[in-house]
């Protein structure tokens, strides 16, 4: 395997610059870095066949593509499921053009065994597709299929694939694949454009795409390339003009980066701009290899494409991954002057630095590594450092301008000493790259100056901290304590309104100048959690803020208590940024006025408001005290005293019942007249007993007219006994 | 007969908006969400996030955010369950879509993702204001932290945050501890203290500030140290949810991928948090974990099953409800130790924990208060990051009847005593009286 891409093991490549510049903040001079083996480990996640084998001739295709180019070893389990997959789709007369097509680019890589009669059948159904052909994709994949047949176009691919070509041509006896009627074809195929440079998918449809034009352009080349007898000229310049229209409509980033997109609104087959970018830049590849290469395109539009597919980064989607893989590829294909090697214009070589924090502490040296898209080596050169200009300003250049050193071991330029002139800060450093040989200054493209912005930190160091109350009036020192802002200090102190407090510090380089520092914060917190915060400003080398607590009452809302006091000192490029709880302080303010600003709400804490209630349970009410049942039933025991007391005198009275009617009649009247009034007792009896008051008073409603008939005889009878015996 | 056309196509219209409803307990499991983008680049620059989400069963739709034919309900019917504004960018929707109409989006339940970055226009701000947080009002502000910024040898102005300052909810986050920092670069936000609703999810370090990385500081930053929120989360009260973050690029596959070593630490974490972070939040925010809901409410007397239709006082009752949360798949039980129910009447009379089974179903018992009238069993569960239960059944509870008080006090026989005795006495008399010489 002659693989011309040497990969170095890239090591801290760390963060690739994202992909907009909306999302990033550096205006100044993005760079990108090449292909590193974050993108290899990418390709094996994202390309992980299922259960050995891929899902489609496509996705193996771009799988093998993908490896091949990385220099990803393939595993040997891949290469027969592949194997699989291909003589499958050549073996069946029942694949489309479309599976026929990614079976012969897959296999121009992994190389199966298929026997020359499939070959001859895949042929003649090649050729019968390019002659019914009606849309660009009919083209596209017949004529595809047919220049992967054609051995002899083999220097239609990049050069590592030339082998694969020739063991090809081992393999199938019929060399000479060749289109008669290609004027024709490409006429038929050439309808399609339209004046915008971009192109259709059929005639039926109106829609057109720069995806498409990539499409046109690749199977155009492949129509060149199979032409039996030249092709007219006029024909392949009428293409170069539709190329320089597609390039009118190329879309531009802010930081310089090329690419094209489709505006399509809701067409169903609308491709990303990775997508469509990636399709043109394969076919102006492929156009440019048949082509005289008369329409080569600036530098510039290389380096602004190469910056596009850079930019991405690690794509998260296979095919994105195998379009930009496959597309700095094309990019980067004429390396090592391949015969016909004036593809695109010219390669682009990609600067990029591994560090650009650079720590005065560490002595780390500055590096510059200048390769091509893929990673690999760039040709002998030189890179100079120009200028270092601190950021924002537009003094004059604080360094000489050098060469870099370069290390042929690592592959990296190195500026071993930093320039005593450079202190801790951000700075621009402005490089330039020469190449050595003149010849080379054609064939890449470094694309000018490159500005990079350098932080060089270091560690500030902190002197002369102190905390100090001052008398208003007088501005006598009251208290005064030094503070150790590199350790831990607790300081307390207090203070009432008419004092001030001052808390001031020393900030130099390792340089020895004053620093001064992006955050400088002074945070006073009450217990209530209410903050106040104040920049520390410097005062020539001294850093000093003064809190005058009278001015600041109204601002504190009149709370006294306790204060903690918490300072903040951090920089870009200050090694030893600090957060400090110094202490506290207690202030005594006075009371507020009636119209005093209250303090802000303070957010509630989210885990107390969610926790459960307390439980509630009902009292009920208390039962009557009652007495025990002994007593009640002693004192029923005396109501019946009197009764017995009654019955006894009664006894000592000497009662009888004379009087009791001796004559039939009476005497049953007497005896029923008792019985009554007996009932009625009984059924109070019963009432308390068992009865209610509707069933009782039914009873006694029988029971009364009973009693008042009996009772009235008796009680006549008696009355008349008793007046006879008056009257007698 | 044409009168009767009439009224069924507009009852059909009059139930419409009931069909579409956002996160429904029937049907959970269909869910599509619109995503606008400021440039479809980010649809390959975050696709992992976007395959996590499709590889939970989200039907996703880009859309450019100035696509004139963007649109979030057709003829009244929401056409989407989910909204997701990877558009900081933008200053005008295209289509009908506008501010009211995202808002009426929540309105109705559904949820919400919004990604702002330094860029963020206007529109996003205010969408921002509606849903409870306030951006960094200076358009260049970032958040910058010198003490808790991720290592980096080619981003050093520090911009680039590791933070891990998370909220403790396993609800929201999952039960697996995020153990990598989490890197962010963005603008901050603070959140209204009004509103209740809205939670600090991922908070910046003490040592944080909000400002122009680029020009001197003179005034104090309007936002500093733990007040500055990363990313919050609001439940509405309708359960829809929402998601807020100033940092755009905390989504990317760059971040997804990157390592981070936080500035003073000596390990390095290979991947950063963002992906488990952001993965595990959007299962919150859709709904796959802490939504609740109830079924079969019951209460009846001890001993008995029916349900009846009143309580008497002092009566002894069984209440049982059971709980399930969806997971995403399926409704698994749920299973905590403070669901409360209360018995209501003004203000609880009786308010007591539920016990449970472990399989959702909470029960307990207790005996109806000594006060009659119109009561309510109430259930009210609020938990972080769980959605809220309500629920309430009314139930009267009368006093006792005149025959079910006590019959025999002894403590009353001595009048009893007394009373019968005047009546034996009575009856003697009687015979005394008429009989007796």
């Amino acid at each position: 395997m002659t693989t011309n891409l040497h990969f170095e093991m890239v090591r801290g490549l760390v963060g690739f610059m994202v992909l907009l510049l909306l999302l990033s903040i550096c205006e100044a001079a993005s760079f990108y870095q090449p292909i590193s083996d974050s993108h290899r480990s990418a390709a094996l996640e994202l390309f992980s066949p299922d259960h050995g084998s891929f899902n489609s001739l496509e996705e193996t295709y771009e799988a093998l593509r993908t490896f091949d180019i990385l220099g990803i070893e393939k595993k040997p389990n891949v290469i027969t499921a592949a194997c699989h997959l291909i003589s499958n789709a050549v073996g069946s007369s029942s694949s489309t053009t479309k599976d026929l097509f990614y079976a012969l680019k897959a296999n121009s890589i992994v190389k199966c065994k298929i026997n020359d009669k499939a070959f001859q059948d895949i042929l003649t159904r090649l050729n019968t597709a390019v002659n019914d052909a009606s849309s660009l994709l009919d083209f596209y994949y017949s004529i595809g299929g047919l220049v992967l047949i054609k051995l002899s176009s083999c220097f239609y691919f990049p050069p590592y694939v030339l082998i694969h070509c020739l063991a090809m041509l081992n393999q199938s006896s019929n060399a000479d694949v060749h289109l008669t009627n290609a004027d024709e074809i490409f006429h038929s195929v050439k309808a399609f454009s339209q004046s915008d440079g971009r192109w259709r998918y059929s005639s039926k449809n109106p829609e057109s795409s720069a995806f498409a034009a990539g499409i046109a352009f690749e199977t155009l080349a492949g129509v060149v390339s199979l032409a039996s007898s030249e092709l007219d000229q006029s024909l392949v310049s009428t293409l170069n003009n539709d190329i320089s229209k597609l390039f009118d409509s190329i879309e531009k980033y802010d930081d310089g980066a090329l690419y094209f997109d489709d505006k399509l609104v809701d067409g169903h087959d609308h491709q990303g701009p990775l997508a469509t970018t990636s399709s043109v830049v394969r076919g102006l590849n492929a156009f440019a290899a048949v082509s005289d290469g008369s329409h080569n395109l600036p530098g510039n539009k290389t380096l602004g494409l190469a910056n596009f597919f850079l930019g991405i980064g690690v794509p998260g989607d296979a095919k994105d991954l195998f379009n930009q893989i496959d597309s700095l590829a094309c990019l980067e294909s004429n390396r090592q002057g391949f015969p016909l090697a004036f593809l695109m214009g010219s390669i682009p070589l990609i600067f990029s630095l591994p560090f650009t924090v650079i720590s005065l502490t560490k002595k780390n040296s500055l590096q510059v590594k200048v390769n091509t898209v893929l990673g690999s080596n760039a040709p002998p050169l030189t890179v100079k450092l120009v200028g270092a200009f601190t950021s924002g300003s537009k003094d004059a250049s604080l360094v000489e301008s050098q060469e870099l050193v370069f290390d042929a071991g690592t592959g990296l330029h190195n500026l071993n000493n930093l320039p005593k002139s450079i202190d801790v800060g951000s700075y621009t450093f402005v490089f330039e790259i020469l190449l050595h040989e003149p010849e080379h200054e054609k064939v890449y493209v470094t694309g000018g100056q490159k500005k990079v912005p350098i932080f060089v930190s270091g560690l500030i160091k902190i002197e002369n901290a102190e905390i100090v109350i001052l008398d208003s009036d007088l501005g006598s020192i009251e208290t005064q304590k030094k503070l150790d802002l590199a350790g831990q200090s607790d300081v307390s102190l207090s203070a009432n309104h008419l004092q001030k407090l001052r808390v001031s510090f020393k900030l130099t380089t390792p340089c020895g100048l004053a620093f001064m520092p992006h955050q400088a914060l002074l945070k006073l917190r009450h217990e209530s959690k209410v903050e106040h915060i104040f920049v520390v400003g410097n005062s020539g080398e001294q850093f000093e803020i003064v809190l005058n607590f009278l001015g600041l009452v109204e601002k504190f809302f009149y709370l006294s208590g306790r204060y903690d006091i918490e300072l903040t000192v951090g920089d870009v490029v200050m090694e030893n940024s600090l957060l400090r709880a110094i202490g506290h302080i207690e202030l005594d303010l006075p009371e507020p006025p009636e119209k005093a600003p209250r303090p802000p709400p303070q957010p509630a804490d989210p885990y107390s408001r969610y926790v459960p209630k307390a439980e509630i349970t009902h009292i009920f009410r208390a039962p009557e005290k009652r007495p025990q049942k002994e007593l009640s039933l002693a004192f029923m025991g005396l109501t019946f005293l009197p009764l017995l007391g009654f019955l006894f005198g009664l006894l000592r009275l000497g009662v009888n019942l004379k009087n009791f009617p001796t004559n039939a009649m009476p005497a049953t009247f007497a005896i029923l007249f008792h019985v009554g009034i007996g009932a009625v007792l009984l059924l109070y009896v019963f009432f308390w007993l068992k009865l209610d008051l509707f069933q009782t008073l039914k009873l006694v409603g029988l029971l009364g007219v009973f009693l008042v008939f009996v009772g009235h005889r008796i009680l006549s009878y008696l009355a008349a006994t008793s007046a006879k015996l008056k009257s007698a | 007969m044409g009168k009767l056309w009439v009224i069924s196509i507009a009852s059909i219209f009059m139930l419409l908006p009931f069909l579409g409803n956002a996160f429904s307990p029937e049907s959970p499991t269909d869910r599509r969400v619109l995503v606008l983008l400021d440039d479809s680049a980010i649809k390959s620059s975050h696709s992992i996030y976007f395959n996590s989400l499709k590889s939970r069963g989200f039907d996703l739709e880009f859309k450019l955010a100035d696509d004139p034919k963007i649109a979030l309900q057709r003829y009244g019917q929401y056409l989407y369950d989910a909204l997701i504004l990877f558009c900081p960018s933008v200053e005008r929707f295209g289509g009908s879509i506008d501010l009211a109409a995202i808002l009426d989006f929540v309105d109705s339940g559904r949820d919400l993702i919004i990604a702002a970055d330094s860029s963020a226009s206007d529109l996003i701000r205010e969408v921002g204001i509606e849903c409870g947080v306030d951006f960094d009002e200076d358009p260049s502000a970032m958040v910058i932290d010198h003490i808790g910024y991720a290592v980096s040898e080619t981003e050093g102005d520090h911009t680039l945050i590791a933070s891990d300052d998370l909220i403790k909810s396993d609800v929201i986050l999952g039960s697996k501890r995020i153990e990598a920092p989490i890197l962010f670069r963005g603008i901050g936000h603070s959140l209204n203290p009004a509103n209740n609703l809205v939670l600090k999810v991922l908070s910046a370090s003490p040592s944080a500030y909000s400002a122009n990385p680029k020009s001197k500081l003179s005034t104090p930053p309007s936002l500093t140290g733990s007040a500055i929120s990363l990313v919050s989360i609001v439940q509405a009260r309708n359960n829809a949810r929402i998601l807020i973050t100033g940092s755009l690029s905390m989504f990317s596959n760059k971040f997804f991928r990157s390592g981070v070593q936080k500035a003073g630490e000596k390990t390095k974490h290979e991947k950063s948090g963002n992906e488990q972070f952001l993965t595990e939040i959007s299962k919150w925010v859709f709904h796959e974990r802490g939504h609740l809901k109830t079924v079969n409410v019951k209460h009846h007397k001890v001993g008995e099953t029916d349900e009846p239709a009143l309580y008497r006082i002092n009566d002894e009752l069984e209440y049982s409800v059971e709980i399930y949360e969806w997971s995403g798949k399926s409704w698994d039980p749920y299973v905590a130790n403070d669901v409360q129910v209360q018995f209501y009447m003004m203000s609880p009379y009786v308010l007591k924990t539920m016990s449970h089974n472990k399989k959702g179903l909470y029960s307990t018992s207790f005996k109806v208060p000594d006060v009659y009238g119109v009561f309510q069993f109430k259930v009210e569960y609020q938990k972080l990051g769980y959605t809220s239960l309500s629920l309430s059944k009314q139930i009267p509870v009368r006093p006792y009847r005149h025959n079910e008080y006590e019959r025999f006090i002894p403590a009353a026989y001595p009048y009893y005593g007394a009373a019968f005795s005047m009546m034996a006495g009575f009856f003697v008399f009687s015979f005394v009286h008429l009989y007796s010489k």
